[in-house]
């Protein structure tokens, strides 16, 4: 196995171009590359497989993909920077503080990035459904130039995005316009340190001081092969008061939007019960923050 | 490939397989067999280490990432005078420690606490260990361990 570190994007994608063929399509048939950040998803999956890349390209000494910063009414998350880092953060919203702090153990969240997280694509990625709820942009790079991608865009399928074979996922942005309001997430999952979700949803609301909600977005993951907005659930509570409803109307109103499988963590109907109780919980909580 | 890195204060040049992780590097390598592999996949800490400042899984660790890095293990924690680090003399006397194989991996996610955090609530010891697991002792004993060293230190 070849080990690369670039420290710059440019020495990547011309690293990209002299090792052959980016991509997990060519698995087995000879050249195999693949990008390595934290390691904490790739070591378990290469570990599991027995499926050594012939090339591992570690990311994380790249500086442009470094740094969380404030700009412009913009906050930019590298996709290097670490989960631990993003739990840290003042500048990180509620939401995505929280699933960030959900994953793993303090170990992995040091080692764990958000640029992995996302890239793995599982539907129950942690920081996945706050993104959503934050309405993220990504920003991808290739040796041709970038692309901004909605993160509701971003997803395709299980651990699928319509990341190109010559693309990196560069960074992370989010308009501070989008986090004016309180957000929540929380997730349910069988054990509770080291939790891999059955089920997380976040919420993101505006409030008016009658507790009117003027505006919410929701979004659930391993509901569905992608992390999902929850549309009719928002349509159904926008204008409402957070007290307004109770879990059965939760429930009716998030059956119209999701179709779990069933697997061996969990049946579809538990988990689409659960989802409801998560909103239900938000719903609670937003009632009593000031 | 060759690594330079810091192991316990001493600089060290190894040339090494890509595909070795830290802690073969360390075990098999440097001989420094403290460190242990118990699930081998991130899950229960037996393999911790403080790698830059910070406790890492050494077990999802390629050897490259070493590069560069400031590392300790368990053989690099000892007291002032050379003797046992607080940490370790409170597991003692708290009974911490049954069958010890987890015990260098709670030292090291406690060195890790402490080194940051002086004072930690309960709440704060038992979030610090939370990846790390013992099948033997139950906890209480290396959270109240844990506080008697934050006392000590
Ligand atoms: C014990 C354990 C517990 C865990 N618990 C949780 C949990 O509770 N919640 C959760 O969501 N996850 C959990 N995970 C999964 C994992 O830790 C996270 O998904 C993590 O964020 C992955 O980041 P990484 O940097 O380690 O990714 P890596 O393993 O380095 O990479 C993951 C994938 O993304 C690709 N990639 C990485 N960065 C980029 C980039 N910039 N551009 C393009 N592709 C890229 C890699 O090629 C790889 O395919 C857990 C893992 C373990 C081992
Ligand atoms: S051996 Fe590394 S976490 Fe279990
Ligand atoms: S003392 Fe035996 S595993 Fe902890």
């Amino acid at each position: 196995m070849e080990y690369l570190k670039p420290l710059k994007l440019k020495e990547l994608f011309t690293m990209l171009k002299s090792s052959g063929k980016y991509g997990s399509e060519s698995a087995g048939r000879g050249k195999y590359i693949r990008y390595i950040a934290g390691g904490t998803d790739l070591a378990v999956q290469i570990r599991d497989s027995g499926i050594k890349p012939s090339t591992l390209i570690d990311l994380s000494a790249i500086d442009e993909l470094k740094g969380l910063s404030l700009k412009d009414g913009t906050i930019r998350i590298g996709s290097a920077v670490t989960i631990a880092e993003i739990a840290e953060s003042k500048e990180i919203p509620a939401c995505l503080k929280v699933g960030a702090l959900s994953i793993g153990s303090p170990q992995i969240r040091n080692l764990a990035t958000i640029g992995g997280n996302i890239c793995n694509a599982s539907p129950c990625g942690d920081t996945l459904t706050p993104l959503l709820v934050l309405k993220a942009e990504f920003e991808l790079a290739s040796d041709s130039g970038n692309r901004l991608v909605r993160a509701e865009d971003f997803f395709t399928g299980p651990k699928k995005t319509v990341l190109k074979e010559n693309e990196v996922l560069k960074a992370v942005h989010i308009d501070k316009n989008n986090c004016t309001g309180v957000s929540f997430f929380k997730k349910i999952g069988k054990r509770n340190a080291q939790i891999i979700s059955q089920v997380n949803v976040s919420v993101y609301m505006e409030l008016n001081k009658d507790k009117k909600i003027v505006k919410i977005r929701a979004a659930a993951g391993s509901v569905a092969p992608v992390p999902l907005r929850l549309k009719g659930l928002e349509e159904a509570l926008k204008g409402a008061e957070v007290k307004d409803f109770g879990l059965e109307d939760i429930y009716g109103f998030v059956n119209s939007d999701i179709k779990p499988i069933s697997d061996v963590r969990a049946s579809s109907d538990y988990r689409r019960r659960v989802t409801a109780s998560l909103i239900y919980d938000i719903l609670e909580e937003a009632a009593n923050v000031n | 490939m060759l690594i330079n890195f810091i192991c316990n204060g001493e600089r060290k040049q190894l040339d090494v397989e890509p595909d070795m992780r830290a802690l073969d590097v360390l075990r098999d390598v440097l001989g420094l067999t403290g460190t242990k592999e118990g699930c081998g996949r991130g899950e229960c800490g037996a393999c911790t280490i403080i790698f830059n400042g910070k406790a890492v899984n050494s077990c999802l660790l390629y050897a490259p990432k070493l590069d560069g890095s400031e590392v300790s293990t368990i053989e690099g924690i000892k007291g002032p005078d050379g003797g046992l680090d607080p940490i370790q003399k409170a597991f003692l006397d708290e009974g911490a420690v049954q069958c010890g194989f987890c015990t260098p991996g709670m030292i090291m996610s406690t060195k890790a606490l402490l080194d940051k955090n002086h004072k930690p609530s309960e709440e704060e010891i038992e979030e610090a260990l939370s990846g790390n697991i013992c099948r033997c002792t139950g906890y209480n004993k290396i959270v109240k361990a844990v506080k008697k060293a934050a006392e000590n230190e």
